[in-house]
This record gives structure tokens, C-alpha cells and sequence, in this order.
């Protein structure tokens, strides 16, 4: 899956321009307002996500509408506790950045919950990449805190690929309302550099390139390939869905299944803030 | 019915006294590389990646990975650049990218060894960075045929089993850094879903239907047989799937199972938005079959096609089906011939195309425009012809609606290569750099 569009549409002149204006201590809401305002389909996700109700690409991106359109499903999904989903391997741990520039062990959120954390770039714009991410979270979001079995009991990450675009600052303003909401935690988290964030992306099998130019020198556009990781509450990945397995009624009772498994921990008590 | 079916084709298998010729076999084309979740190479493929058999007494007589130049922009088209031996025999078959295409596993059918490639590093160069020894131990089964990709993990469909070495085998699910996860068997005498007879050999996958759907080969006592002494055989030739199984993907469990007399071999979902049908060819009956759901949504296998004269045996080994869904290519063995057959209703395919492209031929594989196809030579090594019919060699053809027109052969056995076999495509890794090599590790150095 090739991310990074609009970084690409930044080499390219005015556009480009336009998007360099939205440095890192610009408002959210003007980086989005001026990623938008480039036109070709190159936005701020989450920061048109933050628009609010009356913005027409805001509209575009509520939950269930919008650009981002999930993966078709033709078939109803096995109910939960009707199968098993087994263990693929260990989650990745090492030290990260909370959105208050506090450093905390990987695994302090993907132990204690159910977890599904998946590796993005705030300015990532591919329709099948962050962007796809994003929208899945936010719709499964809904859905878990309707569910009486798993309220409470799930969290989601975001961890950047970028540390040096993505500070704790930006990671905080791309989850927005999400970053600061009790109901679902949902963490937004970086890594210092390069060389914390590797062992991490390696260790959880997530590939991720830098495209180079006709040069043969490195841009900012990363190539990766879009991956949800369902993790539980013992720190072991469960399930990993790629763009084509991402039914939201599957992985909602992909979770259930989970939660089947164990009595709810106290999500309050272990989880972080 | 998998004995009933076998019959008919132990006879006709009698009457042809071939010395050197072979029962099914094959995969491998940009259409059927697990779509889902790989990134498939829509323009001009760079590489084409061989698994080859080695042959005692030819070059080092071990099995190789060997990469062969295919973009016609390069000074080295046409020409192999690179081989890595592996060491040993071991009856080199099939191969499959990981999920992200950074790396190809390609197995062996008889000391079930697995050898992981970096493709991704430098697919011009490809690096043997692991062997996975512990196939058959772990799962009970051996002969490691198709290799799936799922997000992080590779489903491996077994041929055969270490208790008898028959065709009674499984699954085995992998993570993608080579670790043993779990095994599935094949439906066995299930009577709530239409039995089955626990044979396995190829995968298909649709993620938007949850459907895996799998189809039914041999065992070792048979593919590793003397195929002379096979089909003289009876009781032996009455050891051949006649099945097909529908499975719940996500469940892992299977659902349905599909009586396909005669062999039924690769499976190939149609990958046109919207459709909802996967096609395999019979290799002992040489018919096209029709997976499909009805209009209740129910699915139904059905006999749609014929190819060639069956009483000749001309025995349909791989297929390859065009991204549209609109078109299948067909390779048959004994007769060398590839065909074209139009999908246009899959319910009816038309052959519209036939060309002897070898003295034997087995894989076919097409770019995913259509425009080019490649066809190798090897079945299995005890299946090969013999003499001056055992042409080992990789043929790349134009294809332009109407006629393929010869682009360039790779003679495997003048190149001392041995055997060509399984082969997929991939691209230069010049477009990208590793995660350390760019911007990213610069800002980061400043810190």
C-alpha cells in the first residue's frame, strides 16, 4: 500500500508550499483547513475528523460515510466463542513516547486490555492506508462502547512511524477528542528516533520503506502496508488484519471471542492514562 | 467417489505407456499471489524467481533458487543473474510471498524442508536467510505444497502425512518469522458436510466472502512413485483426491465439501469486483470446474469445460487466470500445448487459443496485463519425460489477444541449472530504501 500522497504532492510545487506552511506549531484546525485547501484529494485525516459537524469533508468522514471506504463484506461473521483465534506471536515491546512527552515500555498497552494497534504517519493520505486505519477505529469505537461484553475492556493504539515529523505534540493533536477521552482509551504514541522505533515495527513483522525519487534519494513517503493487530490481554497478537479482513463485524467479534475467554480484568486499573 | 474417479483414470493412464509423464501439478502467476495481501506488480515484472529441481550430474546437482532478468529495458534481459543453491534434493515444488512480499518461501516435497528468501532486500540477488525443518514434525504432515500468505502468517497445504505417506493431510499455519502455530486437517469422511476424503493440495482465498476454498492431490507413495510404474499400478491409482472443501475461513473450519472427480489442482478465485466464483482444472479428467454460489448464495461445484480430448490424457497441470477474469490459460503436460480459454461466462468457457509450447510444459503464468506469459518445463522429477523429451527450460511469450510470440527461453539444462519448476515475479527495489537509509534515521542522528 503506497502512503504518503500528500508529501508527494509537497515536492510538487505549490501544493507543496501550501503543505509546508502546516508546520508542526500551526493549529489543528488550520493544517486542515490548508491540507484540504490543496485540492487532489490531499487532506489531514483526523484534522478534518476534528472539523466537526457542518464541514462537508468532515461530513465525508463520519463514521460509516466518506472517501475511506472499508472492505466489502458478503458474509455474516461466525459468532463469537464459536471459534478460536490463535496465538500468532508475541507483541513487540520497547520504549515510546505518550502524548505527553512521558516515556513509557510498549507494553504497559498491549497487556491488560484487549488491544488493536496499528503503525501510521499523521501525514499519510492513501484512502486504503492511515487513513483507513483511523476510520476503522473510530467505527469500531462506536460499536465496543454499545457492547456491554467489551466496554471497558479495549483499547486502541497509534504509533507513529515518522519520529521526527510525528512528536508527542502532533501524535496528540492527529487522535484529537479521541487522545483525551476516557470512554476508549486511545493511545497515541511515538518513538524518540529511528533506532527505538525499528526493534518495534520488526518485531511486530510490520514492513515499512521510504520511497526515493527519480534520484534515487529518500523522501518522506512511506510505503507500508496497513496492518490492525488484535492483541490480548496477555500481550500476544491474536489476529492481524490487512485492508481485505477488515469487517467490522468480524473484528467485533474477533474481540468478543477474546473477552470470552477470560473474566473482564479491571480495565480502569491497569490500563494507562 | 475419489476410487470411482480413479478407475476411469487408471485405465486411460494403462493405455497411454508413457515413459515420462506426469500427473498434475503446478501454480504461479501475478493473479493467483494471495491478492488480498500482497502488493501485486501491475507493470512490467523485473525478475522471474525459479525453484529448481536439481538433477544428479548437472552443475552441483543441488536445488536452487535461480533469478532470471525479464525486464526488456535491461542489458541483462532474458538472462539468469543470479542462482543459489540450497543444497541438496529434495523435490523443490512450490513457493509463495509473505504477506508484505519481502520474502518467498519455496518448499520441498520430500525431505519437507522450507527455505525463506529475502526478495525484498535486493530481488535481483535473493538471500537464503532461513530453512524450516520442522514441518512434518510439528504437523504430521509432509509434502509442503502451497504456500498462502494471510497478514503475518503463511498457510501451507500439505500433500501427505508421516503416518502412511498417502494422501490423508492438512494444514499447517506459520508466522511469518517461521514459527509453527497450528494445524488443520482436511475433511475426512464428514458426513455432515458431504464427507470428503482428507486429500490436499492447493488454496484459495477470498477474504470478502470469508471463503477458503481447497482442493485435492496425492501422497507421497504417489508423487514420489516412478510415474511409469504408477500407472500400471491399480491400487495406487486409486490414491487420488476427488474433492473439493469450502471452508470458513475465519472459523478455520470447514463447511462444505464438493465431490470434483478426477484430481481437481490450482484453484483461482476471479478477481473482478463483484464476482463470486473460483475455477480449477482436473488434471485425470481434464475439466474445467465451477465454484460458485447459486442465487441462494449457496455454493455448487459443476463440470463446465473440457479441455483437449480427455481419453488422450492430455493432462491440464496449472492455470493461470487473467486479472479480469475474462480469460484462463491452460497448460497440459503430456501434449505440451497452452491453452487459452474465454471466461466470459464462466458458466460456459470457450478454448479460443492453442499452441504447442514444449515438449512438456507445466506452470503458466501471466503478467497482470495480460500481455506477457511464461511457461516452465518440470512436473516432478520422477514424472519428467524422458530423454530427448526432458526440455528443461523457462519460455517467455508476447501475447497479443491472438498469438504468443516467443520473447525469450532460459535452456536450464545447457545452463547446468537443473529443473524448472514454480516461478514468480518481482520488482526492483531501487523505488525504496530499509527505514535506517533516509530522512528518518538523518533526523534522527540529530538527536
Amino acid at each position: 500500500l503506497r502512503a504518503g500522497a500528500a508529501a508527494a504532492a509537497a515536492r510538487r510545487g505549490a501544493a507543496g508550499l501550501a503543505l509546508a506552511a502546516l508546520g508542526r506549531g500551526a493549529s489543528l484546525a488550520a493544517r486542515s483547513a490548508g491540507a484540504i485547501a490543496l485540492g487532489a484529494g490531499v487532506f489531514t485525516f483526523a484534522g478534518a475528523l476534528a472539523l466537526g459537524a457542518g464541514s462537508a469533508w468532515a461530513a465525508q468522514l463520519e463514521p460509516g460515510k466518506g472517501l475511506v471506504k472499508p472492505p466489502r463484506q458478503d458474509f455474516v461473521a461466525p459468532p463469537a466463542g464459536s471459534y478460536t483465534l490463535p496465538v500468532i506471536q508475541q507483541a513487540a515491546d520497547g520504549w515510546v513516547f505518550d502524548g505527553n512527552w512521558r516515556p513509557r515500555r510498549l507494553s504497559t498497552y498491549t497487556h491488560g486490555a484487549l488491544t488493536l494497534l496499528s503503525f501510521i504517519y499523521t501525514y499519510c493520505t492513501d484512502p486504503i492506508g492511515c487513513p483507513l486505519a483511523y476510520r476503522t477505529f473510530v467505527d469500531l469505537r462506536e460499536r465496543v462502547l454499545a457492547d456491554p461484553l467489551l466496554r471497558g475492556r479495549v483499547r486502541f493504539v497509534s504509533l507513529s512511524f515518522d519520529p521526527s515529523h510525528d512528536t508527542p505534540q502532533a501524535m496528540r493533536d492527529y487522535g484529537g477528542q479521541f487522545a483525551s477521552s476516557n470512554e476508549l482509551p486511545w493511545a497515541f504514541l511515538t518513538t524518540y528516533s529511528v533506532r527505538f522505533l525499528k526493534p518495534i515495527v520488526e518485531g511486530f513483522g510490520q514492513d515499512v520503506d521510504i520511497e526515493l525519487d527519480a534520484q534515487g534519494r529518500p523522501t518522506r513517503t512511506l510505503t507500508h502496508m496497513l496492518k490492525l493487530f488484535l492483541i490480548d490481554e496477555r500481550g500476544q497478537v491474536r489476529e492481524i488484519y490487512s485492508v481485505a479482513f477488515l469487517h467490522l463485524d468480524a473484528m467485533l467479534n474477533d474481540l468478543r471471542t477474546l473477552a470470552l475467554e477470560s473474566p473482564p480484568p479491571s480495565l480502569a486499573r491497569r490500563a494507562p492514562p | 467417489m475419489k476410487q470411482a474417479s480413479f478407475h476411469l483414470a487408471a485405465v486411460v493412464f494403462s493405455a497411454v505407456a508413457w515413459t515420462g509423464f506426469a500427473l498434475p501439478e503446478a501454480r504461479a502467476d501475478e493473479t493467483c499471489n494471495s491478492p488480498y495481501t500482497s502488493r501485486l506488480i501491475k507493470g512490467q515484472e523485473h525478475y522471474l524467481h525459479v525453484w529448481t529441481l536439481g538433477v544428479k550430474g548437472v552443475g552441483d546437482g543441488a536445488d536452487k533458487l535461480v533469478t532470471i532478468d525479464s525486464d526488456p529495458a535491461s542489458k541483462t534481459y532474458g538472462k539468469v543473474v543470479h542462482s543459489v543453491s540450497v543444497g541438496g534434493r529434495g523435490e523443490a515444488h512450490h513457493m509463495g510471498f509473505t504477506d508484505d512480499r519481502k520474502h518467498l518461501w519455496a518448499g520441498r516435497l520430500d525431505d519437507n524442508k522450507i527455505f525463506v528468501f529475502d526478495v525484498g532486500t535486493n530481488p535481483a540477488r535473493p538471500k537464503l536467510i532461513r530453512t524450516i525443518a520442522d514441518f512434518a514434525s510439528k504437523s504430521g504432515f509432509v509434502g509442503p505444497h502451497t504456500f498462502y500468505a494471510l497478514p503475518g502468517r503463511m498457510l501451507i497445504q500439505g500433500l501427505s502425512n508421516t503416518k502412511d505417506h498417502g494422501g490423508v493431510t492438512g494444514m499447517a499455519l506459520y508466522n511469518n518469522q517461521g514459527q509453527f502455530i497450528q494445524k488443520y486437517d482436511m475433511p475426512k469422511g464428514v458426513a455432515a458436510i458431504g464427507g470428503g476424503d482428507g486429500y490436499g493440495y492447493d488454496i484459495g482465498i477470498n477474504p470478502q466472502k470469508n471463503a477458503m476454498l481447497t482442493s485435492s492431490f496425492a501422497g507421497w507413495t504417489n508423487y514420489m512413485m516412478d510415474l511409469g510404474t504408477l500407472v500400471k499400478d491399480a491400487n495406487a491409482m486409486k490414491n487420488f483426491g476427488a474433492t473439493m472443501a469450502m471452508w470458513d475461513l475465519k472459523a478455520m473450519k470447514p463447511t462444505q465439501v464438493f465431490d470434483v472427480p478426477g484430481a481437481p489442482l490450482e484453484i483461482r478465485w476471479s478477481l473482478k469486483e463483484g464476482d463470486n466464483w473460483a475455477i480449477t482444472a482436473t488434471a485425470l479428467t481434464s475439466k474445467l470446474w465451477l465454484v460458485k454460489q447459486d442465487a441462494a448464495g449457496a455454493w455448487q461445484a459443476k463440470d463446465v469445460a473440457t479441455i483437449g480430448d480427455p481419453a488422450k490424457i492430455p493432462l491440464p497441470v496449472d492455470i493461470s487466470i487473467t486479472a479480469d477474469g475474462k480469460g484462463l490459460w491452460v497448460n497440459t503436460f503430456m501434449d505440451g500445448k497452452t491453452r487459452y480459454f474465454d471466461l466470459s461466462d464462466p458458466q460456459a468457457p470457450k478454448q479460443t487459443y492453442e499452441k504447442v509450447t514444449g515438449k512438456q510444459v507445466n506452470m503458466v503464468s501471466q503478467s497482470w496485463d495480460g500481455k506477457r506469459v511464461y511457461i516452465t518445463s518440470s512436473l516432478l522429477a520422477n514424472w519428467d519425460k524422458k530423454g530427448a523429451d526432458d526440455e528443461q527450460f523457462l519460455r517467455a511469450f508476447r501475447w497479443d489477444g491472438k498469438e504468443l510470440t516467443p520473447a525469450f527461453e532460459v535452456d536450464f539444462y545447457k545452463l547446468k541449472l537443473g529443473r524448472a519448476h514454480h516461478m514468480k515475479f518481482s520488482a526492483k527495489a531501487s523505488a525504496t530504501a530499509l527505514l535506517d537509509t533516509g530522512p528518518l534515521k538523518l533526523a534522527a542522528a540529530s538527536r
